[in-house]
């Protein structure tokens, strides 16, 4: 029971929090323009340019491919674009444990799905005679290996590297290096209590019972992991491992966001909006804040 | 004094009289490559070092910031620091709020931007000039001071740094050993800009300690507000000095000139750097000729504001910008002109059209000269041959026209088509090196400042040059030209040849864009560029 308190709470948490946090930045002022070239969603201006290539380009529709916008994002979000490009031996690494993470979260969803197959009477099993229940299984399988695998190699050597490199010890602080290690030390008892059954049988069999609330009996290694998943789950998404919220906005709030201050655009309203603002905080240079009495 | 690549970012407080000396330039390509042909860096006299900050790397950018003479003030000057930083993350700042907390909170200290920045190559990879050397400072003392993580947990969550006055003043002159360029933006996989961090730091100094180098602020923002330049032209002055330009060009090249000023009915109000009409007067003369040659209706305005397109608050000062750049519109407005075109200034184009976009509402349109000028050679309203232009011509990418606003290939268009021996440099477009004057560097030149700026800053675009002449350099009797659309760079390009004697040497020249444009006129009976005759 505490255990399935825990692995739902921790899904709720890292959820909740996440959303949060993305709801707090969006939430945030109005700010300045800060775009960076190139910008995807230029449309017709692929070789890094923008609306201002043209003359009275005010008159001008601005068109932009939100398609363009979002496979961008996707490239970055599914391969890591920049660091692939930028600095290849880190993404290596870098890259092996975020497809991992995706992975596990494939492999977790299946264990659910799996779970549920097997509530229902379907088998789950490589001699299942239902299609489902065999897809489910070989794909659990293929998720669940390399997920782990290349989670648990990439946040290792992660650590590894942080920890041996001149370069990057000098940046890192202990509480980095304790993400990667709390990431990993979750991984590796995730790989001892599952892998004993290397067909996840167990682990479609813990699944269920933590999905349905039903007591089981767990060992020590078991209840060890359930609650490291439980803190990383909540510790990522307040830490700055959210990046995944960050990013977003970093690029489509900040350095996409070229839309103009045109009359009658929402743009201007937003000004519009920004400039009735009176802050609670002011500067205090002298050239600033004008003496109050003038000088006799 | 530490070696660099032991420097830590927790070294800034260190009480050491200077914390690394430069030693380890790359190499410049040839011909610059033989012994002898650089001369080699300074130490700081030692009178500057009891006066001002030289325990960074031992140059001085803030001629303004000077050593306390007791503890009281030592400690004023961390004081105010510290409330500083404390409203850069408040409402008074509300302006960059969003973008700096995410930059702030976010690194995942990679390293990827590292490369990408020209100033730490330049400098052979020395840490002090990482990217994000100097944001991990500001992230140390921040956590130290205004975070519970930082005060419960200290050390294990980066709060370790001592903060005196030397933390804190050699943290306001790195902010001034970048440019500004946000070439390291590109690269970061997480969308993260440190030139936002740095220009932050210059914030606080000016906007609450106010301290900001001298020909920035005093001689920069402040004189542009009373007189309307930075230039400290007065109206009077500007009228003579349009006077004179138009006597001179008849003179020279036959041309009855006449700056349309104050025009009533304009179409095109034109905004130029005003430190042209003083150093490079030939660029408003060619762009006179070049509006007037393809019917423009436009003009100047002697308004005070009005004929002076720059706006230094856009580097160091929020305040200063903001003041300065609805000052500019009121004036064009009350002008009562359809548009304004901005001249070759990057930083006027970027303060006008970019930062002022969203500091009011309801403004006159602006736009970039760049594609005027492209316009007026792709419609053939301009006769042009472009054999008298028969040179190597390279074209440097001003940062904040091309990877700041996307306006990349209007300017490179007219070379193609004006210049046969144009060649790009690499890399070039929105991938382009800063040329090492940008966010005030190339204004900035008390103390022993001009050596880091044409020596480092500068470096690796001067190879960058020296790559795209490659094979022609030491052919004294063809002139080579690097084409700097902006004030600013021209800036650095002057300090740059001066230094290396490259005009002399190897008749390197450099110039804007308009210059080569008239010099292909072909109703111009005589070079318009001088080194031609
Ligand atoms: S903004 Fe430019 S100069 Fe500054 S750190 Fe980044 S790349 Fe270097
Ligand atoms: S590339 Fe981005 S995340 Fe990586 S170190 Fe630089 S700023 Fe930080």
């Amino acid at each position: 029971m505490i255990l399935s308190i825990i692995a739902y709470l921790s899904i709720v948490l890292f959820v909740g929090i996440s959303v949060y946090k993305a709801y707090q930045f969006a939430g945030m002022p109005f700010h300045g323009r800060m775009d960076l070239y190139p910008v995807p969603k230029e449309k017709g201006y692929e070789h890094g340019g923008s609306y201002y290539e043209e003359t009275a380009w005010w008159s001008k529709p601005h068109e932009v491919s939100h398609m363009r916008e979002i496979i961008e994002m996707l490239k970055e979000i599914i391969f890591i674009k920049k660091l692939f490009e930028n600095q290849r031996p880190f993404w290596w690494i870098s890259y092996a444990l975020h497809l991992g993470i995706y992975l596990i979260m494939a492999w977790t969803i299946l264990l659910v799905i799996g779970a549920m197959f097997e509530l229902n009477g379907i088998l789950v099993a490589a001699d299942s005679s239902s299609i489902l229940g065999l897809l489910v299984f070989y794909l659990s399988i293929v998720t669940g290996y390399i997920g782990l695998a290349l989670a648990a190699l990439g946040s290792g050597m992660l650590f590894l590297r942080r920890a041996f490199d001149n370069t990057l010890k000098k940046y890192t602080t202990p509480q980095e290096y304790f993400n990667l290690l709390l990431i990993f030390v979750a991984l590796i008892t995730g790989i001892f209590t599952w892998g004993n059954d290397l067909s996840f049988g167990y682990a479609r069999e813990v699944t269920g019972n933590l999905v349905t609330f039903t007591p089981f009996v767990a060992d020590g290694l078991l209840t060890l992991h359930v609650v490291l998943v439980g803190i990383m789950l909540t510790y990522i998404p307040i830490s700055k491992m959210s990046h995944y919220v960050g990013k977003y906005f970093t690029f489509h709030k900040v350095l996409w966001d070229n839309n103009p201050n045109l009359k009658g655009s929402g743009v201007e309203q937003q000004v519009k909006n920004a400039a009735s603002f009176r802050p609670t905080t002011s500067w205090s240079a002298p050239h600033i804040k004008p003496p109050v009495a003038p000088e006799k | 004094m530490l070696d660099q690549k032991d420097l830590r970012p927790k070294d800034m407080g260190r009480s050491d009289e200077q914390l690394i000396k430069l030693d380890n330039l790359i190499p410049l390509l040839a011909p610059y490559d033989k012994p002898g042909m650089e001369s080699p860096l300074t130490d700081p006299k030692p009178a500057w070092k009891e006066k001002y900050c030289t325990s960074l790397d031992g140059y001085i950018g803030i001629d303004t910031l000077t050593r306390p003479k007791s503890k009281e003030e030592e400690d004023e000057f961390v004081r105010k620091f510290l409330s500083g930083l404390e409203k850069i993350f408040s409402d008074a700042n509300n302006g960059v709020l969003q973008p700096l907390l995410l930059s702030f909170e976010y690194c995942a200290k990679c390293n990827t931007c590292s490369d990408a920045c020209h100033i730490y190559t330049a400098a052979g990879n020395n840490e002090l000039y990482r990217p994000i050397y100097r944001s991990e400072v500001l992230r140390k003392i921040v956590k130290k001071y205004f975070t519970t993580s930082g005060k419960l947990l200290g050390g294990f969550v980066g709060a370790d740094i001592d903060v005196n006055w030397e933390t804190i003043a050699r943290l306001g002159e790195l902010a001034y050993r970048c440019n500004l360029c946000r070439r390291c933006a590109q690269t970061c996989p997480l969308g993260l800009d440190n030139a936002i961090l740095t220009k932050e730091i210059r914030k606080i100094f000016s906007q609450e300690m106010g301290i900001a180098p001298t020909p920035l602020h005093t001689k920069g923002t402040m004189l542009q507000i009373k007189t309307g330049s930075s230039t400290g032209l007065s109206k009077p002055a500007f009228l003579d000095t349009l006077e004179f330009l138009e006597e001179d060009t008849e003179e020279k090249f036959g041309i009855k000139l006449k700056f349309p000023v104050d025009k009533k009915g304009a179409d095109i109000l034109v905004l130029h750097n005003a430190g042209e009409f003083m150093a490079w007067p030939e660029n408003p003369v060619a762009f006179a000729i070049l509006f007037d040659a393809a019917g423009l209706n436009w003009t100047l305005s002697s308004e005070i504001m009005g004929y002076d397109s720059v706006n230094y608050g856009l580097w160091y000062d929020d305040v200063q910008a903001k003041k300065i750049a609805t000052m500019q519109m009121k004036v064009a407005k009350d002008f009562g002109v359809k548009r304004l075109v901005v001249a070759e200034c990057g930083h006027a184009h970027k303060a006008s059209m970019i930062t002022a976009d969203r500091m009011g509402t309801d403004r006159l349109p602006v736009e970039s000269c760049l594609p005027l000028l492209w316009d007026m050679v792709k419609s053939k309203r301009l006769i042009l041959d472009p054999s008298k232009n028969n040179f190597p011509v390279t074209l440097h990418d001003p940062c904040n026209v091309v990877r700041q606003m996307g306006i990349v290939e209007p300017q490179r268009n007219v070379l193609k088509a004006i210049c046969p021996q144009f060649r790009e440099m690499t890399p070039h477009g929105v991938d382009n090196y800063c040329c090492g004057g940008g966010s005030g560097f190339a204004i900035m030149n008390s103390a022993n400042f001009p050596e880091f700026r044409t020596q480092v800053a500068s470096r690796v675009k001067f190879n960058q040059i020296l790559g795209a002449f490659k094979g022609t350099m030491e052919d004294t009797s063809t002139p080579k030209y690097i084409c700097a659309p902006c004030s600013n760079c021209k800036g650095a390009m002057r300090g740059l040849l001066e230094h290396y004697d490259a005009t002399e040497k190897y008749n390197l020249q450099y110039g804007g864009l308009v210059e080569l444009m008239v010099n292909a006129l072909v109703s111009l009976k005589k070079p318009f560029l001088e080194f031609l005759e």
